[in-house]
């Protein structure tokens, strides 16, 4: 392999884990960062190590591509990692990155794969075509009134017939997205009000006046399953994740792998025959679209234990580290799936199967953000003057908070502090250790106002309770 | 009522009638300048402001070759020339111009210790609501009473409506360009209330007949 | 005593006026000449009577001296500066010395509309065996005044234009003709409503077919300002007037590309003026007027009482000659010889025969059938024809396609059932409409058009078998523009931060749009042949026609070569049959590479013959305006002549049931958008693009006044109401087959 280069487009405790895979992977890196990011550890860190060569560079936004590019041949990358977020599923950046003169390496899928899962619509209309298990609903956005009245009506006589006690669907647009232009419609007759309102929305809004309806679902886990692919035609999982607890606006705060856990919870369902359903589904779906890279399949299951399908994340994610602290690989223990991703995408074959992979025991994450929980999950901001953690074999924790000094959190960004990483042999334990590992965390901390800092500790401590259960 | 000592005042910008003003690459790429210690350089002009000011240097960024121009009329005191021609990273300091102070400018100055100023109660973006957006818009007074929503502040990826607090009265100044980052702390309107209008007209009066630009 | 002041003062006028001639008050020693009169005038009680009457002897000797010299070869600047010495007779002037009488319409003086515009019902008389004969008639034109600021130079404002055509609509209603009268350096660029180019646009419209004779007389004929009330049956002009394109001054800023507010050459301007073939003689033989109305050697002044006669005998004459030809031609064919007979001897006193002006409905009928013919066959004479054919044949091809679409249409009714179902299918098939913009596109980056750039150019996709599984493949055409790695910033991004754009996205993806704030990036024409549609449907047709330089204009033969080599086209204009969703449209294109989209002969016939061809086929006609600078200014006043002629062409498709549908892109001003653009009911334009009379700079230069950057903007012409909205361009193709429905109805076109 030539020597590469890797640029890290991303901040926070995800550029720090990404520079320590490239660093166990013997990769340079280089980062970037905003005048008000200047005090975060992703950068000091570099700062302070020695190098040769300039390993940090200031940026106007990461969320202008043509600043990455800019500093990415600058520094003489050869490839670029996205991280969660910015341009992590940006199908152009990719695109941009694989075409431009001086092509880079951009470490996730193929743009096409990108682009193709990115749309929601495409995906549900080919994982039907899989007989992949769906949210019921339009598969194309609809332009005519009578047509979405027959669906609607549909819909409502699906429901009735599950036996769900108040049925409901959701009418959103079609170009859409990020909770706007959505709305709930709970009688037929309403409907059409509804509909037309949000055709309007959407002329207005996007220039397309395409609508989607599908099924309401309110009482369901929120699941994941974990995939792993390389450019040579090897796919592998590991395991699922349950992501149900999370804040009003919808931003998850503590996910549990694997996703169910039938000797702890009393299911109405057949728990073990769901994730391997929902596993097989997965990976289905990833053989057919040639998925060369992580990634992660959404799944929403109701409390009957019907699965459906959501949407395909082409990216690493903030909870990636779960699935791997409950999982081995034969001869290499615990795998890292930064790592994992990063050499997939600069052309190396995996070197594993799935039957080399075992599981053993759960894992919680804990997103230790500065909010208050009680007003609405309003993000806090002020200095950080002490954080501590306890030091426990079984904690991992990732932040890019310095302990060493006071930290200001900018404003610009979300005020997440750090991930605990938590494994347990059996899910109670795990639960339990990371209540402990609440109880001995120190944050301190001063507002604008010389208020003492809010975090969602308690909140987490509380929500644990409710872990993998349907309440 | 308001209560300022306006002679002292003036003698200070009598002293120092200059503003210094440090100009920042807006974001990565290489760098030419145009200008040299000692030029004189002139801001956006016309009715409308629709000619652009003197090109200060250019930014070449994936081909992209981008003029900075200047927003202000005055004369450079700074070239950070060791750059010339080098890449340079975002928000770097590379020119200072030396700015005099023109007669507006001395008013706003002034009517900022004299007004009821409304400050930035946290370091974030801030908008106008878009009712007093539209009012702007067309050129009109924006009037305001206590407990009317007229800011949005756009922190950690959040709007909020803030809430007037003062005394009723005129939107004489707008610090902030919506959108911007405004520190904590800083002007972000200037209101005068209506028993006041008349002190403020006076002390622009004077300051209009015994400023010379 | 006061005989001699009488006499310096009109000895001072006439050597004023040769300074006005010349444009140059100093020539052959003039200026001395007109010191020692007003000299004399201060002082002539003071003078012995013999050396007074002496002195003024010796003047005006000198005076009569030059007047000699001017005379012997008047220049085509020189024209100009008379047609604009305060010297010259007026409408004004006309009217006092022309008709018996007159009442103003509309406003009087300067408690006016628009002084610039003077309507009036007056009453021109004749003598018949010693006995008098009166007509009724409506008198419009333009009032330069006397150098009052009010009359704004005769430089009529929009709603001047208005005036005048609400007044030729009461001609129309009490059956009296009209007689024009073009004063005008141009109309006044100004937007405000009803905006100069609409409404002169308006106005043309309604002449086109206006029942009643109409005779028009120029002295200074500027352009589309001339042409707002210029449309006639009969084209007269003065002698020493000029009829032209631009004013010479314009012309030269233009040919020397000389800046704003730098000084232009005096010879360049003279080159020009000969050029643009602007005096009446040039004029008749380009056949943009019909007789020459001959003046006094140096031009009429206010009081050539003699000159009003001859006036008076010609409008008479020419009303007559419009009347008759309605009601006769064998009455026509003997009062025309007679007439003629006449000619070069004085005006004769007495006619021999009275003509009753008033028409009937047949006669009216002849009337609008000569004009349209007149128009339509105007200038023609200069088209270069690349493959001609045989009259006859063509007759005969354009009666039999004739018959054959009026029994499709008419008689089998075939289509309307088959209009019915596309409307049916409209509404679920906008799904599909959208796909092709909205959709993820798979072969954005396979290039239709390479064309070799030094720059940093994108890596090429390879064709492997990883692609996506779920689009199906589609060819698209993407711009060639988007074969560059490289970035451009969007003009609003001061104002809606818009990121750097990467230009294949741009050009391809993004189909020219910032995705931030909607800005459209200028895209090449062809773009809007391949995406606008359907694959394979476009047909081009008269395309032997060439752009040609009729004038003989130096040194544009070589430029219009430039542009058909580097553009491989060989007009402005494109005119070809489509297809949207099956339904098939007539499109007329100006592309803005070709000579900046200006609007020539060639341009002028090719659009008229598809508008022919549309009334014939029965299909609905469009007009996608890619940019247009104006009517072409090397081939004057031929060029001028396309704007009523287009209109002509629009009026009487529309009259016969075609659906107009006029679409702006990027930049449309000038004579095209004042004309057979700016007449059609439904005008839309693609937002980003500017619609307008005349540019800022002109605008500047004549009124002295700075316009805000965006007082063309699209957004601004729908405020005005100028067009009917404003399209994205990547919903070009929805909203026009939508406009062809709706504004088609539910027979799709043909009333």
């Amino acid at each position: 392999m030539a020597k590469q280069k890797i640029l890290i487009a991303n901040r926070g405790e995800i550029a720090i884990r990404i520079m320590e895979a490239c660093e166990e992977l013997g990769i340079e890196t280089v980062v970037v960062y905003t005048k008000e990011d200047e005090a975060s550890e992703h950068v000091q860190r570099v700062l302070r190590e020695p190098s040769k060569s300039k390993r940090a560079y200031c940026i106007s936004s990461y969320k202008d591509p043509n600043e990455i590019f800019s500093v990415c041949d600058e520094a003489g990358c050869t490839a670029i990692h996205p991280g969660y977020g910015f341009f992590s599923e940006n199908f152009r950046f990719a695109r941009r990155a694989a075409l431009r003169s001086r092509p880079v390496t951009f470490i996730g899928p193929r743009w096409e794969v990108i682009r193709d899962l990115g749309s929601k619509i495409n995906t549900k209309r080919v994982a039907k075509s899989l007989n992949i298990p769906v949210i019921p609903g339009s598969s194309t956005p609809i332009y005519n009134e009578m047509e979405a009245e027959a669906l609607a009506e549909e819909l409502f006589f699906i429901q009735k017939e599950q036996g769900i006690k108040h049925p409901s669907i959701l009418v959103k647009a079609s170009a859409g997205g990020g909770g706007m232009g959505i709305e709930e419609v709970r009688e037929l007759d309403a409907f059409r009000q509804t509909y037309r309102r949000i055709q309007n929305y959407a002329r207005r809004q996007f220039g397309d006046e395409g609508v989607l309806i599908e099924q309401c679902l309110t009482d369901y886990h929120h699941l994941e399953v974990q995939i792993l692919a390389s450019r040579h035609d090897e796919y592998v999982h590991f395991g699922t994740r349950n992501c149900t607890i999370q804040s009003t606006g919808r931003q998850k705060r503590i996910e549990v792998a694997p996703g169910f856990d039938p000797k702890m919870v009393n299911y109405p369902f057949k728990a073990t025959k769901v994730l391997n359903d929902i596993v097989e589904h997965s990976l289905k779906l990833a053989r057919h679209v040639k998925y060369d890279s992580v990634g992660t399949w959404e799944w929403i299951v109701t409390r009957q234990g019907h699965p459906y399908l959501l949407e395909v994340n082409t990216r690493i994610q903030v909870e990636n580290g779960i699935s791997a602290r409950i999982s081995r690989v034969r001869g290499l223990g615990q795998p890292n799936l930064i790592k994992e991703q990063i050499r997939c995408a600069l052309g190396d074959e995996l070197g594993y199967s799935q039957e080399d992979i075992s599981f053993e025991g759960t894992s919680i994450e804990l997103r230790i953000v500065a909010e208050d929980t009680k007003r609405g999950f309003a993000p806090w901001c002020g200095t950080i003057t002490e954080l501590r953690f306890p030091q426990y074999e079984w904690a991992t924790v990732h932040t890019h908070v310095p302990t060493d000094r006071p930290y200001k959190i900018p404003t610009e960004y979300d005020p997440n502090l750090a991930l605990a990483i938590i494994w347990g042999p059996t899910s109670q334990d795990a639960i339990d250790r990371a209540k402990e590992f609440i109880d001995n965390t120190v944050i301190n901390g001063y507002g604008p106002r010389g208020e003492s800092i809010i975090t969602n500790l308690p909140y987490l401590r509380e929500r644990l309770n409710a872990c993998l259960r349907f309440e | 009522m308001i209560d300022v000592n306006l002679n002292a005042l003036l003698r200070q910008y009598r002293s120092n009638p200059y503003e210094e003003l440090h100009i920042e690459t807006p974001h990565t790429g290489i760098i030419t300048f145009n200008v040299k210690v000692g030029d004189l350089v002139k801001g956006p002009s016309g009715a409308w402001k629709e000619r652009p000011g003197t090109t200060l240097f250019t930014l070449e960024r994936e081909g992209n070759v981008k003029k900075i121009t200047a927003e202000r009329d005055g004369e450079v005191s700074f070239v950070r020339d060791e750059v010339d021609g080098e890449f340079c990273e975002a928000r770097e300091h590379v020119v200072t111009i030396r700015h005099r102070l023109s007669k507006d400018e001395i008013i706003n100055f002034i009517l900022r210790k004299v007004l009821y100023v409304f400050e930035a109660p946290e370091t974030a973006r801030y908008y106008l609501v878009p009712e007093l957006e539209a009012v702007r818009d067309q050129k009109k007074e924006i009037t305001l009473s206590p407990g009317d929503d007229f800011l949005i502040m756009s922190l950690m990826k959040r709007d909020t409506f803030l809430k007037y607090e003062g005394p009723k009265g005129t939107v004489f100044r707008l610090y902030f360009k919506p959108g911007d980052i405004v520190e904590q702390g800083e002007p972000l309107v200037g209101i005068a209330s209506p028993e006041d209008l008349d002190i403020v007209d006076k002390i622009i009066q004077r300051i209009q007949s015994e400023w010379e630009d | 005593m006061q005989d001699t002041s009488h006499v310096l003062t009109q000895l001072l006028e006439r050597a004023q006026y040769l300074g006005d001639i010349k444009n140059d008050p100093t020539w052959r020693g003039l200026d001395e000449v007109v010191e020692r009169i007003k000299e004399l005038k201060d002082s002539f009680y003071d003078i012995p009577e013999k050396q007074l009457i002496r002195e003024i002897e010796r003047i005006e000797d000198r005076v009569h001296f030059l007047e000699d010299r001017v005379a012997e070869n008047i220049t085509p600047m020189e024209r100009v500066n008379i047609v604009r010495s305060t010297h010259r007779f007026t409408l004004m002037d006309i009217l006092e010395n022309v008709y018996d009488s007159y009442t103003e319409l509309g406003g009087e003086g300067e408690c006016n509309l628009d002084p610039a515009v003077v309507v009036a019902r007056a009453v021109i008389s004749r003598f018949v065996k010693n006995k008098i004969y009166s007509h009724q008639v409506m008198v419009i034109g333009h009032e330069k005044g006397k150098g009052e600021e009010f009359r704004n130079g005769g430089s009529a404002k929009p709603w001047g234009n208005d005036k005048a055509l609400r007044y030729m609509k009461v001609a129309e209603t009490e059956g009296i003709p009209i007689h024009f009268y073009v004063f005008t350096p141009g109309a006044f660029p100004i937007e405000d409503y009803p905006g100069a180019a609409q409404q002169i646009a308006r106005n043309l419209y309604a002449m086109t077919k206006l029942k009643v004779p109409m005779v028009s007389f120029i002295s200074e004929g500027g352009s589309g300002g001339a042409e707002a009330i210029g449309l006639s049956d009969f084209r007269l002009m003065a002698s020493h007037g000029y009829y032209s394109v631009i004013s010479p001054e314009g012309a030269a800023a233009i040919e020397g590309k000389i800046k704003e507010g730098e000084k232009v050459p005096k010879e360049l301007i003279e080159h020009c003026a000969k050029e643009l073939k602007i005096t009446a003689e040039d004029n008749l033989r380009l056949g943009t007027i019909d007789r020459i109305v001959q003046e006094p050697p140096l031009g009429a002044r206010r009081n050539d009482f003699a000159f009003f006669r001859r006036l008076r005998y010609e409008m008479i004459r020419a009303t007559d000659e419009v009347v008759l030809k309605t009601k006769s031609f064998r009455a026509f064919r003997a009062y025309a010889l007679r007439r003629k007979k006449e000619e070069g001897k004085d005006v004769p006193d007495e006619f021999d025969v009275v003509v009753n002006w008033n028409l009937n409905g047949l006669e009216k009928e002849r009337l609008l059938e000569a004009r349209s013919k007149k128009y339509r066959r105007m200038g023609l004479r200069f088209l270069k024809e690349g493959r001609p054919i045989l009259p006859v044949i063509k007759k005969a091809k354009e009666a039999l396609s004739r018959g054959y679409y009026e029994i499709r249409y008419g008689l089998l009714k075939h289509h309307k059932k088959s209009v019915k179902q596309l409307i049916d299918d409209v509404s679920s098939e906008g799904a599909a409409m959208l796909k092709t913009f909205t959709d993820p596109v798979l072969s954005v980056y396979e290039f239709m058009f390479l064309e070799p750039k030094k720059r940093r150019r994108v890596v090429k996709q390879d064709h492997s078998p990883l692609h996506s599984v779920f689009t199906q493949d589609w060819e698209q055409y993407t711009s060639p523009l988007s074969n560059e790695d490289r970035t451009v910033t969007c003009p609003n991004a001061q104002k809606y931060g818009c990121v750097d754009l990467w230009v294949p996205d741009l050009y391809g993806e993004f189909a020219g749009v910032c995705p931030t704030c909607g800005h459209h990036f200028p895209l090449e024409y062809q773009w809007y042949i391949n995406n606008l549609f359907d694959k394979g449907s476009v047909k081009e047709f008269n395309q032997h026609l060439a752009s040609s330089n009729p004038l003989g204009f130096k040194g544009f033969d070589t430029r219009l070569k430039r542009d058909a080599r580097r553009t491989k086209r060989n007009s402005a204009m494109i005119t070809f049959d489509a297809e949207i969703m099956g339904l098939k449209v007539v499109v007329a294109m100006l592309i803005g590479s070709f000579r900046n989209g200006t609007v020539g002969t060639v341009e002028g016939e090719k659009f008229v013959r598809a508008c022919d061809r549309a009334q014939t086929t029965k299909r609905p006609f469009l007009c996608y305006v890619h940019t247009t600078g104006g009517i072409r200014i090397h081939e004057g006043t031929l060029g001028v002549i396309q704007m009523p002629k287009c209109t002509m062409a629009v009026r009487e498709y529309i009259d016969s049931g075609g659906l107009y549908i006029v679409v702006y892109d990027n930049n449309s001003y000038a004579g095209p958008v004042a004309s057979f653009l700016g007449c059609s009911p439904y005008q839309f334009a693609i937002r980003s693009s500017r619609i307008g009379f005349a540019g800022p700079r002109v605008i500047r230069e004549t009124s002295g006044t700075d316009v805000p950057p965006d007082y063309h903007s699209a957004r601004n012409a729908l405020k005005r109401g100028h067009i009917q909205g404003i399209w994205d361009r990547r919903m070009f193709r929805k909203n026009l087959l939508e406009a062809l429905l709706r504004m088609g109805g539910p027979k799709l076109y043909y009333r």
